[in-house]
This record gives structure tokens, sequence and C-alpha cells, in this order.
């Protein structure tokens, strides 16, 4: 029992780290319908600037604004540079431009920061709560991870159903030609989509890496499990990409958490990919595709 | 006289109405040519019916002026301003509304959140977009009643209120109609073809009017242009295209 209850927080914690990859997919995938293979990429690079900032400063504050500050950019520039030419075009242009900028990410991480695994500091202290002497499986940065996420996608959430701006992003989303013929300026919409994308990702980042180190493809298997997230979801609902996210989590959690050992640890992304597999054989939609139009 | 438009004036007061002048408009899609060499005026706070077939290049006419499509050659007068060539955002400050074919709600949106996207063409408080709103809902009742909820609840007619609603939002000069009465059971039909007219005489909008139609639309109408590949065949005043039996049974279908 006391296992159970361990396996399951920590699943929520990285499972929120995974929403949050998701939630930046559908961001994207939403306005532009490309899938942002350089996510993880540019979460790992905004990962770089963040230690490289807290080495400099001495400041983990610091490092964590300016590494979202750099996901914002980064996503930005992104799209202005790279994405867009490909608009109209045919949708594996897009596909290749994102391989292509994420191995250019990883590419220039290697010869900026070095190849070498380089170990990430989290904002609070790893050593796990306790409830009565029973160790709940999580610390109290773990609690920040799912707070700070938590906190991010309800900004989010606020920013697109309350403001102008959201609306904006939303009408651009459904219909671009009625939101265009409105006056909407579509173009930036989308280069502020796929800035907050970079931001969420850069969220990601930072808060995984002291779990997992930092080197040029530490965010890859992140961003898989953000991707499967983000399918299972249904890649068009930020809603489902969240629930995605905390699903997966407290699954691979139970994976690795019950068969144990190293077995546990290669089990996981295997678990991943049948869970990936069976949702686009069976549900192609994702596990909210449906009910979400059918609320009246 | 200004040119100050009044807060929550939902359409151009009369005065500045203006007119719209296309010339010798060349357009197409690849290889095909859909508006070839393309002549029409509409004059200010008019109706001009566009009529003629499936194919006729009605719909590529409206696409063109609000800068879906980019013509090849030709222009497009706004009063006296080429807006030819201009992307849709632009056409639209400039003072063109477009409401396309196929009844064009945002489904996945509220009522009221359809109207608001209206408002998006002009910089303003929030107070002043929520008193445009206002007036939208004065204006139309319906919608006023189903504000919060989605605009995939609305029937046919609804949709085409808010649909013509948020155009007249974007505070046009010029208000270009695709088909508005497509799909309508024939008595909201009558009442969407009454808007159109009050719009027209009681706020001073030049109207452009595409249907498939002819006769409705031409009851309504004070000018008429006929499309026919690409091309005018003729263009009159309504009454005399009305009263043309042999262009009407050639071209028009009644």
């Amino acid at each position: 029992m006391v296992e159970f209850l361990q396996f399951t927080l920590s699943g929520i914690v990285f499972g929120m780290v995974y929403a949050a990859i998701a939630l930046s997919l559908v961001l994207i995938w939403r306005g532009t319908r490309v899938l942002n293979y350089a996510q993880g990429g540019m979460a790992m690079f905004t990962t770089y600037v963040a230690i490289e900032v807290i080495y400099k400063t001495h400041s983990y504050w610091a490092g964590f604004v300016v590494a979202l500050a750099a996901g914002l950019v980064l996503g930005a520039a992104c799209e202005f540079t790279v994405v867009r030419p490909t608009t109209g075009k045919p949708p594996l242009n897009a596909v290749i431009v994102t391989i292509g900028l994420l191995i250019l990410l990883e590419g220039l991480a290697g010869i900026f920061f070095g190849g070498s695994y380089r170990s990430f500091p989290p904002a609070f202290t790893i050593t796990g709560l306790r409830v009565g002497g029973t160790p709940l499986g999580v610390s109290r940065f773990d609690v920040f991870v799912a707070a700070a996420v938590l906190a991010a996608t309800l900004l989010l959430a606020g920013l697109f159903r309350y403001t102008s701006a959201g609306l904006r992003m939303r009408a651009a989303a459904f219909n671009a030609t009625i939101a265009r013929l409105s006056g909407i300026r579509v173009a930036r919409v989308l280069t502020v989509g796929w800035a907050l994308a970079g931001l969420l990702g850069a969220l990601a980042g930072i808060l995984v890496s002291p779990s997992t180190f930092l080197y040029p493809n530490s965010m890859d298997v992140i961003f898989v499990y953000g991707f499967t997230a983000a399918v299972l979801g249904g890649l068009d609902s930020p809603v489902g990409a969240v629930i995605g996210g905390l699903v997966l989590g407290v699954a691979l959690s139970y994976a690795g958490g019950y068969v144990g050992g190293s077995v546990g640890a290669d089990l996981t992304p295997l678990v991943a990919l049948a869970i990936l597999v069976a949702v686009l054989m069976l549900r192609p939609d994702g596990l909210f595709a449906g009910s979400r139009m059918r609320r009246v | 006289m200004s040119n100050e438009t009044p807060p929550g004036a939902p359409a151009a007061p009369e005065g500045r109405s203006a007119s719209l002048a296309v010339e010798g408009l060349v357009a197409g899609y690849g290889e095909v040519v859909a508006l070839d060499d393309v002549s029409v005026t509409a004059g200010a706070g008019a109706i001009t019916a566009v009529l003629g077939a499936n194919g006729a290049g009605k719909t590529t006419l409206l696409r063109t002026v609000s800068g879906m499509v980019k013509p090849r050659r030709g222009r497009v007068l706004l009063g006296g301003t080429d807006v030819a060539g201009r992307s849709p955002e632009q056409v639209v400050r400039a003072g063109i509304a477009h409401v396309p074919e196929g009844q064009g709600v945002i489904p996945e949106l509220t009522v009221d959140e359809n109207l608001r996207v209206g408002t998006m063409s002009w910089r303003a408080r929030k107070a002043e977009r929520t008193t445009a709103l206002e007036e939208a809902y004065g204006r139309f009742p319906p919608l006023a009643a189903r504000r919060r909820k989605l605009a995939s609840t609305l029937s046919g007619g609804e949709r085409q209120m808010l649909v013509i609603g948020r155009a007249l939002l974007a505070r046009p000069r010029v208000l270009l109609l695709d088909e508005p009465s497509l799909g309508l059971a024939p008595r909201v039909m009558a009442q969407v073809m009454d808007l159109v007219v009050r719009l027209s005489r009681e706020h001073g909008l030049t109207i452009v009017l595409v249907e498939q139609n002819a006769r409705s639309a031409l009851s309504i109408a004070d000018h008429g242009v006929v499309l026919n590949l690409g091309r005018v065949v003729v263009s009159a005043d309504a009454p005399t295209l009305a009263a043309d039996v042999a262009l009407r049974h050639h071209y028009l279908g009644f």
C-alpha cells in the first residue's frame, strides 16, 4: 500500500513534466498543424542556458527566469526563421525542418557546452517527504515540479479563456481564414504560440534535469514521453495533454516500480512505446476526441 | 465631416459610405483563370448583386477583393484607395468586411467569443468593445439570449445573424456577402434579405451580394452584374436585369 502510494505520487510528478511537454506540442499543433520534433532539443538548450547562468550568478532563480525567457525567444525565433517558410508546403517539409532543427540544436549544444553529463541543481531539497515516518516517495522539489507545471497550465488556460490575445489564438487555431478576415494577424499569433510552447518546454527542461542529468540528448526520451502523452490526449486538446501526461507518468511509474531493478528501468520506454502504438491503433484521435466537441 | 466612428457604431454612419470599384481584375488558382479582366462598380450605399452559375467566378471575385486570393492584375478601389494585393488583415482594416460562404461561424467558440473576434481589427479599450457588442446584441436579440452558448448550437438563421453581426463589428464601409441564404429555410432567407436591405438603407453600407438565388437577390438589389466563366456578361440596374427574359433564362435560371 505504501509502495502504491509512492509510485503513484512520483508518477504524478513525472507526469506533470510530460504534461508540460505535451501541452507545448499541442499549442503548436493546434496553431500550425506542425509536430515540433525539436521541442525536446529546444528545452535541452534552454536548460544549458540556465545552468550557465546559475554557474555565473550562483542564483537558481536567475537561471530559472533566464531559461524561461530564452524559451520564449527560441520558440518565436524558430517559428519565424525556419518553420514559417514551410507554410502551405507539404506537411513532410515541416517534419524535416523540425528534425533538422533538433539535430542542429543538439550539435550546437555539444559545441558550446560540451557533450559530458552535467548535474542540474533542484530548486529545493530532494530529500523525500515523510508523513509520520512513512516515506511518500516524493521530495519537496517534486512538489515544486508539480506545482510549477500546474501553475503554468492554469495561467495558460486563463490566458486562452479570458484575454483578447487568447481569443485571437483560439480563433486562429480553429479557423485561420475567418480569423484573418476578421483582422487577426494570424502569422503573428502563431509566433506567439511557438514562443509560449518554447517557454513551457524550457520549464519542463529545468524541472526534469535534476533527475536525468543534462547532456545534448537528455531531453530525447522526455520528448518521446511528452509526445506519447499528447497523442494520448488527442494532440488537439490541452486538457487531454495534461491528463495524458498524468496517465502516462503514473503508468510508467508502476511499470518501473513494480518490476524493479534494471529490468524495470529498461521496461519504462517500452511501456511508453506500447501505449503509443496501442492508442494509435485503437483510438488514433486520442482518448478525449469526441467528448470534447459534444460539450453543450 | 468627422471621420471618427462613434463608439459602438456597428457600421459606417451615413456620409462615410464608400464605393467599391474593381478594374480589370485577373485572378485564378494555378493554371486556372477564374477572373478574366473583370470590372465591377458597387455604388456607395447601394446593394450590388453578383450573379451567375457555379464556377462563374463570383466567389473568387469576393476572395480577391478581400485579399484571400492575390490578383495577377487589376485594381480594387475602395473610395479612391487601391487595396489590391493587400492581405485580408489589412483589407478589413481598410473597411471591407467579407462574410465567406458556408455560414462561417467558429463552432468551437461561444456566440459572444465569435462576436468579439469581429472587434479584433480595431484597437480599443475593453469597455468600447463591450459597448459595440451590446449594440450587436440589440440588433440581433436571438443572439443575446444565447451569448454563452457554443456557436455550434445555433440554428442556420442564427448562424447567419452571427456571421453578419461579426462582420459589422469590424465597422466596415463595404460588406461582401457570399451566398448568405445558402441552406436556409425560405422564411429565414427572407429575414436575412430584409436585414441586408436595412443595412444598406439605414446605415449606408455598400453591399456586394453574391447569390445563387438570382430572383431574390435582384428583388432587393439596386444593381446587378452577371458573370459567366470569369467574365462580366452584363451589368445593369436590377429591374432591367429582372425584366430581361432571355438573360434570366440563359444565365440566371429563373
